[in-house]
């Protein structure tokens, strides 16, 4: 009955959005309270409508309840009870769930938090929520209904893909979907801001924090993502240009350019229209990135349905939301004031160039995606466009970007001092250097395009420290004056810093990685040793195990540095039985932070084994960017007067109380 | 019945929840700019204590507080010049009616489309402590126990009919195998074990198979199963006349009204060379000799059977492409092949088959005498 009461919870909740679609938005246009208010009632009950069908389908896999046809596909009595949660949003159906719950868990934020909105802004913002809500309960309803049941219910489950049993990616989806979804707020901004044809001036107080708080979790979902590729799949690769990793990287793209015209927009008041155009964009993204995922047009470890009836629904959801949201753009936003001006060297001038670049960089991801399935269905050709492509192009236009980012904190808004801010870079690019001749001597004739790239990195961590640096005044005040300064800095200013610096410590990971990296290949019986990354490996033997669903086979190794024993390695495959798949758990040591990366092959007849071995230079530098960005973003939120978003009313409190003075 | 009284209220609560605004008098919007004014005024707040805390030059925030400033006035304008609003009195009726009807029009509708009331939940732990006769359940729980102690032949026997049973022969084979590993020959266990084989090979029966069947039958002599499938081994090998004899020894012995008869009696008319006997010949070692296809076959036409017949060599065909190393497959194809008149194809397939099986082992040397019998003639190449 739990069931059967969690799916009607879903069907209204459908009900309710329609009536959330509807409703809110004749209220705008009649300026009717009454009729808007029901938007906000109406977002709080779908939310709890949502939460309560989601749960139920938890509490099914939980109790391994076969009777619901999700659960016996997607389940097994035996798995450990994180992955009876995880295996909820570990498929198809269920994540689809996932997807809409986060939409209407945003919906209520809004509800929630919006007192403080122009009335006609968030119930328009609502109503354009509940119309993506609406369209993808009625998707799940209509073609993925998690809440299918079996009448002759079996007695075992099919098993979690073996691959999805892993802790990552028990917080991987809901991450990258909080990312995903939480830009669906910025597009109901954007679509209330053409529907009204007017912009106001607590819209980008508004956006920008949600564009904050989606981008620190699509980063948060696809560096996560990426670290469980490197170390689940066992060929010690972490990013692939895989299309649905792409699906999910321009997003992130085009997310960060809203980020930083969303700045540019609450500061200045300029770029409206474009930063309109771009939050359209980037959901517009995310919604392909599903279509991608979902439709079985890839095929990929994500596509857990190639059903074409699912794959024209989406593509419809798509068509009417983009094309609506496009087309809406089209008519309205020639009404819509265009903003303050400012000289081409300036703060907002570094921050177009940044949108430029990064929208052109989106642009090259998609087109490389996209174009072989365009061409397959035009002509028939099969082609592929790899990894050659990406790092070319995306390559290269990354690289005026990183050079132009530690400048962009250093020009003043309006009107800039271009060669002021060189000169203050001046240090930056020193230590650049210093940094990246010293990385060049270690490994002494490696490549100088990595000396070149290690020196970017160094260069972008320096420059963005440049700017606390300069804004602390020391050196020209005395030590307790600059510590005041910068603790009296806005939060937003050390996110900045952070998530640059980010961007720098993942460069010099990514260029480490690529050009230091060691791989051996190599068949080794028990007692045998190899050498990889100054390390010395020992194997020392097979051990067979039994895990609740699967049966592994280990690997043991020593791990010694000129004959002092330093660690040991555990490397194994699985075998699930009930999917009759093997997996591969790589072993994995880390040295600071570069890794030690071991991975079992094949046996051979003469009771050898065949082992990968990879050593991998400064890998972890590339998530430990990740982490300085998320922190940025993180840090950047919590700026109370971000946070805010617009003032509280006059008439409830004569004065607006702010943050308390610093 | 709670069930519904549940959605009921559900559905009662939320239309409740939605018309408490719908039902309040109506109060005044404001006009939206007055929204900006607050905006800057705080824009203003916020400029005064960076400068206070200097983090911003004076001049800049001179300049700074002179454009917000200018933003300032031109909202409060904007305020003044904007029409009051007017409260509206009525027409929510409208709206109130949308609600109590589609909440409940469109929760039912959909619901009954796509929803099983009746089912009830079901989670395992109650089934496991309850199973009554919840066959699957009884399998699984029976799984799980020889997961934890495969040595148990009790609960191999117990299972292997079920599966057998549930059409999941593979496993039924692997059951009866452990049962009569763990517990001995019983003729139960060794029938049931090579009905599975037999089964498991498509109809086809295996040496294992007929091993198990002897096995049996010096068990329990004359036993008219065992008897039945080692003639049609006979059958399959293409040893008619000593097949015809078996046959023909299990009506001599059986009872008149016994049920297996008409089903030997078709084998020995085939056998005979009656009517369509080319096409039946081949349609019984193929097809599942105790199953349907049997009874589908004998109201077929001959056409029919024979589209029936090549449908089998075709899927067999694809089974040995993937699995060359099946012996008794390719005796079957190359015999099925001349069968159906396709003497290339049947070279063919010998030639594979040899290629498998080396014609200087027992197998190669049973393919080529099929193929002698058969008038065929092994590539030269392959030899």
């Amino acid at each position: 009955m739990i069931i059967e009461l969690g799916h009607y919870a879903l069907v209204l909740a459908l009900a309710t959005s329609l009536l959330q679609a509807v409703l809110p938005i004749i209220g705008a246009l009649r300026n009717d309270h009454a009729l808007m208010e029901v938007g906000t009632v109406a977002a709080k009950a779908t939310f709890l409508l949502m939460a309560l069908s989601f749960s139920a389908l938890t509490y099914a896999h939980v109790t391994s309840d076969f009777s619901v046809q999700n659960v016996w596909e997607n389940s097994h009595s035996q798995i450990p009870l994180i992955y009876k949660f995880s295996g909820v949003w570990g498929n198809h159906e269920g994540s689809m769930l996932l997807w809409v719950l986060i939409l209407t868990f945003f919906s209520a934020l809004v509800a929630v938090f919006g007192d403080n909105l122009p009335e006609t802004l968030k119930a328009n913002v609502l109503a354009v929520q509940a119309w993506i809500a609406a369209s993808f309960s009625l998707f799940i309803l209509l073609t993925s209904n998690p809440f299918n049941r079996l009448l002759d219910a079996p007695g075992e489950g099919k098993d979690l893909n073996p691959v999805l049993q892993d802790i990552g990616l028990a917080i991987h989806p809901p991450l990258l979907y909080l990312g995903y979804v939480g830009f669906s707020v910025c597009f109901s901004f954007a679509i209330a801001a053409l529907i009204e044809g007017r912009i106001d001036a607590a819209w980008a107080r508004w956006v920008r924090p949600w564009t904050l708080a989606a981008w620190t979790c699509l980063t948060a979902g696809i560096s996560m993502g990426s670290y469980w590729a490197y170390y689940e799949l066992g060929w010690g690769g972490w990013w692939f240009w895989d299309p649905v990793e792409n699906a999910s990287f321009i997003p992130w793209l085009a997310g960060t350019a809203l980020l930083h015209s969303a700045l540019v927009m609450e500061k200045r008041e300029a770029l409206k229209i474009w930063t309109v155009l771009l939050a359209i964009m980037t959901f517009s993204m995310s919604l392909l990135g599903t279509f991608l995922v979902r439709s079985g047009v890839l095929t990929s470890v994500h596509a857990f349905a190639t059903d074409p009836e699912r794959g024209v629904f989406i593509l419809v959801i798509l068509i009417l939301f983009i094309g609506g949201a496009l087309s809406l753009f089209a008519f309205r936003a020639a009404h819509l004031k265009a903003g303050g001006l400012f000289a081409p060297i300036s703060r907002e001038g570094a921050l177009v160039l940044n949108n430029l670049i990064l929208t052109t960089a989106a642009a090259t991801v998609l087109i490389g995606t996209l174009y072989p399935l365009a061409l397959e269905a035009v002509t028939g050709a099969k082609i592929s466009v790899g990894p050659p492509f990406f790092n070319m192009t995306f390559g290269l236009l990354m690289l005026p970007l990183m050079l132009a980012v530690p400048f962009g904190p250093l020009l003043a808004w309006k009107r800039g001092d271009l060669l002021g801010a060189g000169q203050r870079l001046f240090a930056a690019v020193a230590v650049g250097l210093v940094v990246g001749s010293a990385i060049y001597y270690a490994h002494n004739g490696g490549p100088i395009m990595a000396l070149f790239g290690v020196a970017l990195g160094a260069y972008m961590i320096a420059g963005s420290l440049t700017e606390i640096f300069l804004r602390s005044g020391l050196g020209k005040v005395t030590g307790a004056v600059a510590l005041r300064r910068v603790s009296g800095l806005p939060r937003s200013v050390f996110g900045t810093a952070l998530a640059h610096i980010g961007l720098g410590v993942t460069l010099i990971g990514i260029v480490a990685v690529t050009a230091f990296e060691t791989e051996h290949i190599v068949e080794m019986k028990p007692g045998m040793t190899t050498d990889a990354g100054g390390y010395t490996l020992r194997f020392d033997g097979l051990r067979n195990g039994n895990g609740p669903n699967y049966s592994e086979e280990s690997g043991h190794f020593t791990v010694s540095q000129s004959g002092l024993e330093l660690a040991e390695v555990w490397s194994s495959k699985r075998f699930y039985t009930a999917r009759q798949m093997p997996t591969t758990e790589a072993g994995i040591r880390t040295f600071g932070l570069s890794q030690l990366y071991v991975s079992l092959g094949d046996d051979m007849k003469d009771g050898g084994v065949v082992v990968r071995i990879w050593w991998k230079p400064m890998i972890l530098c590339i998530w430990l960017g990740t982490v300085f960005m998320m922190a940025g973003g993180a840090v950047s939120l919590s700026d109370r007067r971000l946070r805010v978003g617009a003032p509280a009313r006059a008439k409830k409190q004569k004065k607006p109380v702010l943050e308390p003075a610093q | 019945m709670l069930f519904w009284i549940l959605v009921a209220t559900l559905t009662a609560a939320v239309a409740a929840v939605l018309l408490l605004p719908l039902l309040r008098a109506a109060a005044t919007a404001e006009a939206p700019q007055s929204h900006d004014v607050e905006v800057y005024r705080d824009q203003l707040e916020e400029l005064k204590r960076d400068e206070k805390n200097g983090l911003i030059s004076g001049d800049d925030a001179n300049f700074a507080r002179a454009e917000v400033a200018r933003r300032l006035l031109a909202a409060t304008d904007a305020v003044k010049a904007a029409a009051p609003v007017q409260p509206l009195k009525r027409g929510n009726r409208l709206a109130q009616l949308a609600v109590v009807l589609i909440l409940p029009a469109v929760g039912l509708c959909l619901y009954l489309q796509t929803g099983n009331p009746d089912v009830p939940d079901a989670p395992l732990a109650a089934r496991l402590a309850n199973p009554g006769d919840d066959m699957n359940i009884l399998i699984a729980r029976a799984e799980q126990q020889l997961v934890a102690k495969p040595e148990d032949g009790a609960g191999w026997d117990v299972l292997a009919p079920i599966y057998y049973r549930s059409g999941r022969v593979e496993e039924a084979a692997v059951a009866f195998r452990n049962a009569l590993r763990l517990l001995g020959d019983t003729p139960v266990r060794l029938g049931g074990y090579a009905e599975s084989l037999i089964a498991l090979s498509g109809g086809l029966v295996t040496n294992e198979a007929r091993d198990a069947l002897q096995k049996l039958l010096a068990i329990v002599p004359g036993d008219p199963r065992a008897q039945f499938y080692l003639a049609l081994a006979l059958k399959q090998e293409g040893k008619m006349p000593e097949a015809l004899a078996a046959f023909e020894q299990i009506v001599s012995t059986s009872p008149a009204d016994a049920p297996w008869l008409p089903l030997v009696n078709e084998h020995i008319a085939s056998l005979k060379g009656d009517t369509p006997a080319a096409a039946q010949q081949a349609a019984t070692p193929l097809g599942n000799p105790t199953g349907d296809d049997i009874a589908a076959a004998k109201d077929m036409t001959a056409g029919d059977r024979t589209a029936m017949i090549e449908g089998m060599v075709g899927s067999l065909a694809e089974k040995l492409k993937t699995d060359p190393k099946n012996f008794e497959g390719w005796m079957r194809i190359i015999r099925s092949y001349s069968v159906l008149g396709r003497k290339d194809k049947a070279a063919d397939a010998l030639k594979q088959g040899l290629a498998a099986f080396p014609a200087d082992g027992s197998e190669g040397k049973q393919l080529l005498v099929l193929a002698g019998e058969l008038g065929l003639k092994a590539g030269g190449g392959v030899e």
